[in-house]
């Protein structure tokens, strides 16, 4: 393991990875803070500038755009009070404030310390974790990886924000896309309706550009140009340098946030918006002056930003050791294993660990170079929120369409884009959530595999499913998953009736 | 209760029960003991079904509640004018990139993108001139840089004279 370790250094150390560390994180970093770009859309967009570097090289940058979008996110939330993530939130209510007391430098300083900090304690478990739990999948047959995706899928109640009926319906809108195409079992043709564009199936890279990248910035479209404009007072990260008492004081507070972080991160559905707010919650519990909370708390905004960055180690963890995205952007990171032929899981540990080894170091290294990016960046990014954002649309569209056309150099994969634009900007005006149906799409292939094998050793007999036990655990933890959120909204139509 | 939600969950019910009904059409698919072609698009295909045909019977059922408390108060003429604008907007956005993607193979990509660069600012209402005219160019010369020149992708050279003019550049 140690010469893996020591291969995996000498390889992201080199400086043409170190330099596509940089690239993406900045990158992230500026997705994050500009309002109306996610981290998703920011590793969406980076893929296409993917295609033609190594699979490592690859990885650091995508790596670092992913770590830079959660971090980035809070630049925007404590100098002009707007999230440029929704994880950001408790950052917006305590870092403004705090910037609002003339004390922006100190918040900054508190957010990138933690953020960093966390992130760096995740991936230290992600590397713990990972053999283990990859080591222990590789024990899995068909059965059980049908249960697994299902628990997989089982996040849709979690990521269906107001309506989790119309989470479920855009899920298995995302399993129906995932069966379009020659059938992987018997070779015949669904749903091509004799076209040679569908024969191949609907690729989910391109349909993920078009229903996360081009019906946001369509959506976006429809707002009036806004300026941000900063309303505190900002001159440096000098103004207020925080002493290192400030931090020690609160280890343990930053500890716990960072265990939350990483294990709800780590489990499906529970993403960066989940672990900071979890972790907001119990700073707001747990502080000696409870008055300070949503009036600039350095205990919210630490133990939030801590917990918000170890939520990438924990989505991580699943992705490398069971193939499973807990999120938009690390079903974007499955797509980016798949552009360079691999499938992530328990098989590519085994076969290809100096990628899974290469991909824990470029985390690593990207949560330290990101330290050094962030302090260096924030006015830069400062300027850039004041550029026509007409502009900042139509190149973001330039680098969708490169993006899809560059997956097979094929004009055609443009015109699923499109259709999956436009599909996705109903989708969101109409509030149907995304994420359940890119889920749907990302792993509806893999379930249908994966049950009809178990099938044929079963010989038909579905009871398979539940007499293997670890297939049997599975499919229960799917099913708490699945049944939590309802019985906590138990109005299956509210979104619909309320929408 | 928008109008346009009943619309879409009424066409989203008509397309799934059009994709089932070519579901049943796949049972037969696959040998003779396996779990055929059909089975898994029929699952899924029957959930979004009865999930899209639940979907517009609560809009429905919605709609009919709001009307049975009086016909709502009709909407300001600037609100009406204002969400018209903001539908020619999108509609030229989208018209727009439909454009620069049938374009693309016959003009080239240097040329389709600025000129869709510049068509799609001046939908977005963009009046600055310096952004009219730099952001094409800007935008186009660092694009094609950092993916033909240091990338390498093959991106479109066009047909006919437009082939020409791109292999000035690559």
């Amino acid at each position: 393991m140690l010469d893996l370790y020591w291969n995996a250094f000498a390889t992201v150390l080199l400086p043409k990875n170190i330099l596509a560390i940089c690239l993406g994180g900045l990158w992230g970093l500026l997705a994050g803070a500009l309002p109306g770009i996610s981290t998703s859309m920011g590793v969406v967009l980076l893929l296409s500038f993917t295609y033609a570097l190594s699979p490592i090289t690859a990885f650091c940058m995508l790596c670092a755009a992913y770590c830079g979008g959660i971090t980035g996110g809070s630049i925007t939330s404590i100098l002009f009070g707007i999230p440029g993530e929704p994880s950001a939130i408790p950052t917006t209510i305590e870092g403004h404030a705090l910037a609002k007391q003339g004390r922006a430098a100190y918040a900054l300083w508190l957010f990138i310390i933690c953020s960093i900090g966390g992130g760096i304690f995740s991936v230290l478990i992600m590397m713990a974790a990972t053999p283990v739990m990859a080591n222990f999948a590789l024990r899995f047959g068909p059965p059980e990886f049908f249960s697994l995706v299902v628990l997989g899928l089982s996040v849709v109640a979690s990521l269906s924000g107001g309506s989790v009926m119309k989470g479920f319906l855009a899920c298995f809108f995302g399993i129906f896309l995932a069966t379009v195409g020659t059938d992987g079992i018997t070779g015949g043709e669904r749903f091509t309706f004799g076209t040679e564009i569908l024969l191949g199936g609907i690729n989910f890279v391109t349909a993920m550009v078009g229903l996360l990248a081009v019906s946001e910035i369509l959506e976006e479209a429809e707002q009036p140009f806004q300026e941000y404009k900063s309303s505190v007072a900002y001159k440096g990260l000098r103004d207020e340098l925080p002493k290192l008492s400030d931090y020690s004081k609160h280890w343990f507070l930053l500890l716990r946030s960072a265990v939350v972080g990483t294990v709800v991160g780590s489990l499906p559905g529970g993403g960066a918006t989940i672990v900071s707010f979890l972790a907001y919650g119990d700073a707001s519990r747990s502080t000696k002056h409870p008055e300070k909370i949503g009036h600039g708390s350095e205990e919210g905004l630490m133990a939030a930003e801590t917990a918000n960055n170890a939520g990438t180690g924990g989505s991580m963890t699943i992705l490398l050791a069971l193939g499973l995205p807990g999120g938009n952007a690390t079903a974007m990171l499955i797509a980016a294993f798949m552009i360079h032929g691999m499938q992530p899981g328990p098989m590519l540990y085994a076969s290809r660990p100096d990628i899974i080894y290469g991909i824990f170091v470029a985390m690593l290294m990207s949560n330290v170079f990101l330290l050094a990016l962030t302090i260096m960046s924030i006015k830069l990014f400062l300027q850039l929120n004041r550029l026509p954002y007409t502009a900042f649309s139509a190149a973001i569209m330039i680098l969708c369409v490169i993006g899809a056309f560059g997956l097979n150099n094929s004009m055609d994969d443009l015109y699923v884009m499109f259709a999956f634009g436009v599909i996705g900007y109903f989708m969101r005006k109409y509030k149907i959530p995304i994420a359940p149906a890119v889920l749907g799409l990302v792993l509806g292939d893999l379930a249908e595999l994966s049950l009809r094998r178990s099938l044929l050793l079963s010989l038909g007999d579905p009871l398979i499913l539940v007499t293997r036990p670890i297939s049997l655990i599975l499919l229960l933890t799917a099913a708490v998953s699945i049944l939590w959120p309802l019985f906590k909204k138990p109005k299956l139509l509210e979104g619909s009736e309320n929408a | 209760m928008k109008k346009g939600e009943i619309v879409l969950s009424a066409v989203c019910l008509a397309f799934f029960l059009f994709m089932l009904s070519e579901a049943f059409q796949l049972r037969g698919q696959g040998r003779s003991g396996e779990v055929g072609s059909g089975f898994w698009p029929l699952l899924s295909l029957g959930v979004t079904t009865v999930l899209s045909l639940v979907w517009l019977v609560g809009n429905l059922r919605r709609y009919a509640r709001e009307q049975k408390g009086g016909p709502a108060q009709p909407p300001a003429a600037e609100a009406v004018a204002a969400a018209w604008a903001r539908r020619k907007k999108i509609a030229l956005c989208s018209l727009c990139l439909l454009g620069y993607i049938l374009i693309t193979p016959l003009l080239g990509f240097i040329l389709s993108t600025a000129l869709f660069i510049l068509a799609f600012i001046l939908a977005l209402e963009e009046k600055r001139a310096a952004v009219l005219i730099l952001s094409p160019l800007v935008i186009t010369a660092v694009v094609f840089v950092v993916f033909v020149k240091f990338i390498m992708m093959p991106l479109p050279k066009g047909v006919g004279v437009f082939v020409e003019f791109s292999r000035l550049f690559y």
